[in-house]
């Protein structure tokens, strides 16, 4: 035990209401005896509650125990005992960082180099949770720009069902944009279109043959799905599939929807 | 001359709005036996109607939804609704106020009639 914790622990001996605890508590964490920190900190923290520094030493105990939650709990303490307190500023900094919260870190540990401006360690880690925070960005925008650019993904937004599914497909019964994945999780779409190939024909020729004017749309029920065709643009043909739970009446607006996606998409494509 | 398909198509044509009823080979798309207006061909009908049910079913089957029960086009002026039973097709032409849902259960009825026929039984 060293001279300066003797001392301090034979005057809190003597006073057990002494503020001394505070120093104590930090020699002996910064020795490693982080349980013995712990037990006099909590016990310092029965007579003083709303010691602030108090907090803030417990908090930097509980992190070196590995209690993230609790650190976090005892400098949000801090901060409502004592606005602005650069210990605890720091500290939220480095507990969000911790959990990849990189705005939240951002803003304490900016708030604390605005306190402290020369403060190297606190400008060091706010350069990390910048570089963090951007290179946690970076995925997520890759991965929107890489589904707002794959044709297979043209629906997503229009059918946020899992059971709902929708396919572009050209006259020759080739896939354009959607997918269709079936129960082993294959893409099955361009299976599916060759065997539509020909429908938007051979549905054109039957409405002319009976004078029945231009078809608007096929509709056919399943033992699992119904399916629902329109025509689309270039003589393209537009296939939605969904679940037979799926009311009728929901299917003819959620086909009329993906319609108005294809057209906006075949006219961006030209 | 009465078929085993005259009845069940003779129950078809009765709904309000219906112009024809056929039986069709879904294969071929020829008319196995039909109940239609005076004035109509049904041929080319039959063939096109054939051609579409059988697309649905074989792309069903390629995306692993099972068996087509009803399929139905729909158009300004009129509707077409078909309903299978292994190699034939039941079709109907009907005109565009015609009660869809009546037809429909209709349909899977005699659906399931022509199934026993082609069995080689009837079920009355």
């Amino acid at each position: 035990m060293s001279e300066d914790v003797r001392r301090m622990s034979d005057q809190l001996a003597r006073d057990p209401s002494s503020r001394i605890f505070v120093p104590l508590g930090e020699a002996l964490r910064q020795q490693g005896q982080f349980d013995v920190a712990l037990k006099v900190t909590l016990r310092g923290l029965e007579r003083h509650p709303h010691l602030a520094d108090a907090h803030d030493l417990l908090a930097r105990v509980c992190v070196d125990r590995g209690e993230m939650e609790r650190a976090f709990d005892e400098w949000d303490m801090v901060l409502r005992l004592s606005p602005g307190h650069l210990g605890a500023l720091k500290g939220m900094g480095f507990v969000c960082f911790h959990r990849a919260r990189f705005a939240e870190a951002e803003r304490y540990l900016a708030a604390a180099l605005a306190l402290d401006p020369v403060d190297d360690q606190v400008a060091s880690a706010l350069h990390h949770v910048r570089a963090a925070q951007t290179q946690a960005a970076s995925p997520q925008a890759a991965i929107a720009e890489s589904i707002a650019n794959d044709s297979r993904y043209l629906f997503l937004d229009v059918l946020p069902d899992e059971a709902q599914t929708a396919l572009l497909l050209d006259p020759a019964g080739l896939v354009l944009a959607g997918a269709y994945i079936d129960g082993n999780g294959r893409d099955v779409a361009q299976d599916v279109g060759a065997e539509l190939s020909g429908v938007t024909d051979a549905a054109r020729r039957a409405t002319r043959h009976l004078a029945m004017g231009d078809w608007t749309s096929i509709v056919f029920e399943t033992e699992v799905a119904v399916v629902a065709m329109a025509p689309s643009s270039q003589d393209g043909l537009l296939v939605l599939a969904t679940s037979r739970a799926t009311p009728l009446g929901l299917v003819r607006r959620l086909l009329s929807r993906c319609q108005e996606k294809a057209q906006h998409w075949l006219g961006e494509q030209r | 001359m009465a078929t085993p398909f005259t009845a069940m198509l003779q129950t078809l044509s009765r709904q309000r709005g219906v112009t024809a009823a056929l039986v069709v080979s879904e294969q071929d798309g020829i008319v196995i036996d039909s109940n239609m207006h005076i004035g109509q061909s049904g041929d080319r009908v039959a063939a096109l109607a054939a051609s579409l049910y059988r697309k649905a079913r074989l792309s069903a089957r390629a995306a692993g939804m099972g068996a087509v029960s009803f399929m139905q086009l729909e158009a300004p002026n009129g509707r077409l609704c078909a309903a299978g039973s292994g190699e034939l097709v039941l079709v109907v032409v009907a005109a565009t106020a015609v009660n869809v849902g009546l037809v429909r259960v209709d349909l899977l009825r005699a659906a399931v009639e022509l199934a026993q026929i082609a069995k080689g039984g009837r079920s009355r």
